[in-house]
């Protein structure tokens, strides 16, 4: 056999320093952002996490059925409502008995940004010990694509379908993890499943930053059946997102707000809308509006990022 | 009297201390990844990105996919940069 | 055994609410999680004046709402700790969702419900109608009549929901307003007693707990005969409770010197022909009216309810079998349902009972006080239908308007 052209192996494979703890078959759809997510997650961080998990598409496999599991975590199986409370409760607890932890409050967009995002806010104003880590999936795909708060303008779902009198959601969506950076916790970031490298770096980041208070982590993970995009889409539907900065990657840690990754000539964000049939409806005055939110979006987090010199957070009085 | 017929302890624990559930998700597949073998240039963006974490570095030559459980959703073809893998329809493979 | 405790005391004048923070302290709980609402606000600002102090070493988390105090406590809980939480009325119905899920996991959580009404009326006002909107949620329900009832109900509730036999969490209730903010005097118990009639939960096995890297998890599905199982299990461990919160009463007893009788408590039952049956702070307005029926010579007594859930059965129909007549008062409605709610259970009894007779009476509601005079009412009409006479079923006490009852 002639020696034949080798690469370098890809840097990310080095992050993965942990066992998978997932069985190899479970319940998601092919091409699930999701399911790439939850196993990268504790390769990165470590397998004696403790995860939380609520009813969504995550369930099915975070929790057991009767005594079997699909995977080796410790797990809470929680309500919706009351997610990031649990994830107090746990973290608490182990501070007061002396037990090293790292809870991760696992969510879909829907807990976190709608049904639970009162509690959400009050373990970050609380700066509770624990990681939130928010999947975006843009709505509630697990009960059939609801629109949720993340929905973005334009997109159809089952709650907002095309009609005579309707195109789809003519709601903006709103910014979460720039809400959640906005109550001064330790580490606020965004991530998504094409900058894989940037994600595990952000995990290992929140995972050190946690001994200091709250994390959140907004990971943009598609939904194939949901958006109606093909299963091999996944991770070109991330690049993408990111290339049109219709979901921009940054950090904000203690308080600084620095671009992960800058986009020098971004792309229209019709380059991104065009692999999902969600997206099909919309012409292009719609498109104007989604741009000119993702633009808006954009600007605010620019101006937050240049200021980063001046806008530290001053450390808690103890350290 | 209660029993322990489906659950170990007293409430909803489920124990990982046993085996894991685990489903057949290579039933799934339409079409299955085929690599070629000459053209991978072994950097492994189609391991990292495949969800379901089944694609493994085979020797030092190439990567495979697992076909018990690979669902053939195709990200690893896509995401190849080589275009070394190609999704073959199963049908190909009926004896 | 240590004998001290029963000759010595430590007495105090203090509120309801002051007596269900200090024996929330003197249980040493892990964490604490709670939201401030009237009538309950006092215990969580003694439990965080304790905390402020250095007397209480607990993890006190101060939610942003009552739903997340109960979903703190029960992940707390189930991760190993104990813990503590109170509210009342529109917040406990704010967690009823974690109140089903804490039932549920058989997470061992302690708490007191400061009894007020729920209405869409808004009536910031006593009444036990909070407690009947929770009944079904799989909870023990213990009920207080005063003060140091209140403190010891909140000691033995610990030992009876971490009882590795029952793992059910417990909710003491006591009347808001009439209890919440009465100042009376309470015999305080000292920590090392305490720490001594809590100490048997530490020879018990250890129940399950979530621990990192123990691969366990809680919150399964339960698929097919595996809910049946663990909801078999749930109930047959809440009939277990019914004989060990008598046991646990007894043993009070022996430390401290007081018992109550454990699921209810007779009073000048023995003799009777005519029977009260309450709970809460009305029983003793009761207690002092039978004392002064009884100088007429009016064979009267009470049965009081301590335990609601699981509902003291057995020991209800073999107090009151054989008697004339039984009238029943409910703090609170059964919408729906003729008569109060412990009205309707009873008469689920009616033909065990040898005869006697049921009435209910609905009074207390909306903080209209259950005067004695009120109380002298329904001995009288209970007494009337001991003699056969003919006595509407339902009987609002204070509000007479209502021909006919309902």
């Amino acid at each position: 056999m002639t020696e034949k052209k080798k690469a370098k192996l890809t840097p990310v494979l080095d992050y993965l320093k942990h066992e998978d703890p997932f069985a190899k078959g479970v319940a998601f759809c092919p091409g699930c952002g999701l399911e790439l997510l939850l196993r990268f997650i504790p390769q990165v961080m470590g397998n004696d996490i403790v995860i939380t998990g609520t009813p969504s598409c995550s369930a099915p496999v975070l929790l057991g059925q009767n005594n079997q599991s699909w995977h080796k975590l410790s797990y809470f199986g929680t309500l919706m409502t009351g997610a990031a409370a649990n994830a107090t409760g746990l973290a608490r607890y182990y501070k007061k008995a002396g037990i090293d932890n790292t809870v991760v409050c696992f969510n879909g967009d829907g807990t976190a940004a709608d049904i639970g995002f009162g509690n959400l806010s009050g373990a970050a104003e609380r700066n509770e010990p624990f990681i939130y880590i928010c999947y975006d999936n843009e709505g509630y795909m697990n009960t059939g694509v609801q629109k949720s708060g993340t929905t973005p303008y334009g997109a159809t779902t089952t709650t907002t379908p095309f009609g005579a009198a309707s195109k789809g959601k003519n709601l903006r969506r709103m910014n979460l993890a720039l809400k959640m950076a906005m109550h001064k916790i330790p580490y606020a970031a965004t991530a998504t499943l094409s900058d894989l490298g940037d994600l595990a770096k952000k995990l290992l980041k929140a995972k050190e930053m946690k001994e200091k208070g709250f994390c959140f982590l907004h990971v943009f993970a598609p939904c194939p059946t949901g958006w109606g995009a093909a299963p091999d889409n996944t991770i070109e539907i991330c690049r993408r997102a990111v290339k049109t900065n219709y979901f921009p990657l940054w950090e904000a840690e203690n308080g600084k707000i620095r671009m992960t990754k800058t986009i020098k000539k971004p792309k229209p964000v019709k380059t991104y809308t065009e692999l999902m049939k969600k997206f099909k409806f919309m012409d292009e005055e719609d498109h104007k509006i989604l741009q000119d939110d993702v633009d808006y979006e954009y600007c605010i987090l620019g101006g937050l990022s240049v200021l980063e010199a001046e806008c530290q957070l001053p450390l808690p009085a103890d350290e | 009297m209660s029993s322990n017929v489906y659950f170990k302890h007293e409430g909803p624990w489920s124990d990982a201390n046993d085996p894991l559930l685990c489903s057949d998700t290579g039933d799934w597949r339409t079409k299955r990844p085929v690599v070629d073998e000459e053209n991978c240039i072994v950097c492994g963006f189609c391991a990292i990105y495949c969800p379901i974490q089944v694609v493994q570095m085979k020797g030092e030559t190439h990567f495979e996919a697992d076909l018990d459980f690979c669902k053939g959703c195709g990200i690893c073809a896509k995401e190849c940069p080589k275009n070394a893998i190609s999704m073959v329809s199963e049908g190909e493979f009926v004896k | 055994m240590n004998t001290k405790a029963k000759e010595r005391s430590q007495i105090k004048v203090i509120t309801g609410n002051a007596a269900a923070a200090i024996g929330a302290k003197l249980a040493r709980p892990d964490v604490v999680a709670a939201y401030p609402i009237t009538p309950q606000t006092e215990v969580i600002e003694q439990i965080s004046s304790f905390h402020a102090s250095g007397e209480m070493d607990c993890e006190l988390i101060t939610v942003e709402g009552e739903n997340s105090a109960m979903n703190a406590v029960m992940a707390a809980s189930l991760a190993g700790g104990r813990v503590f939480t109170a509210s009342s009325s529109w917040g406990l119905v704010f967690m009823y969702d974690a109140i089903l899920a804490t039932a549920g996991a058989r997470a061992p959580v302690v708490m007191v419900n400061v009894n007020r009404e729920t209405p869409g009326i808004i009536a910031v006002s006593s009444g036990q109608q909070d407690m009947i909107s929770t009944r079904d949620s799989g909870w023990i329900f213990l009920i207080a009549e005063n003060c140091q009832e209140v403190l010891d109900l909140v000691l033995q509730a610990y030992r009876l929901a971490e009882d590795y036999d029952i793992q059910v969490p417990v909710m003491v209730h006591y009347d808001g307003f009439y209890l919440s903010y009465l100042s009376e005097v309470v015999d305080v118990p000292f920590q090392e007693d305490v720490d001594q009639f809590l100490s048997v939960l530490k020879d018990q096995p250890q129940r399950t707990t979530l621990k990192p890297g123990k691969k366990l998890g809680c919150g399964s599905h339960g698929i097919l005969g595996g809910y049946l199982e663990l909801r078999h299990k749930h109930v047959t461990a809440m009939e277990r409770s019914k004989a060990k919160f008598d046991q646990i009463d007894k043993e009070y007893e022996e430390i401290f010197g007081r018992s109550y009788g454990g699921q209810i408590e007779k009073y000048k039952m023995d003799d009777a022909d005519v029977v009260l049956v309450g709970s809460g702070s009305m029983c003793g307005t009761i207690k002092s009216v039978i004392d002064e029926k009884r100088e007429q010579g009016i064979k009267i007594g009470l049965l009081k309810m301590r335990m609601y859930r699981p509902f003291p059965s057995e020991k209800m129909i073999a107090a009151l079998k054989g008697k004339k007549a039984i009238g029943v008062v409910d703090r609170s409605l059964n919408f729906g349902f003729k008569g109060g709610p412990i009205y309707t259970e009873l008469k689920s009894f009616e033909s065990k009972l040898e005869g006697a007779k049921l009435v209910s009476f609905i009074d207390g509601i909306a903080n209209t006080d259950i005067t004695k005079e009120n109380v002298g009412k329904m001995i009288d009409m209970t007494g009337d239908l001991a003699n056969g006479k003919d006595v509407q079923e339902v009987t609002w006490v204070s509000y007479p308007e209502a021909q006919g009852g309902i």
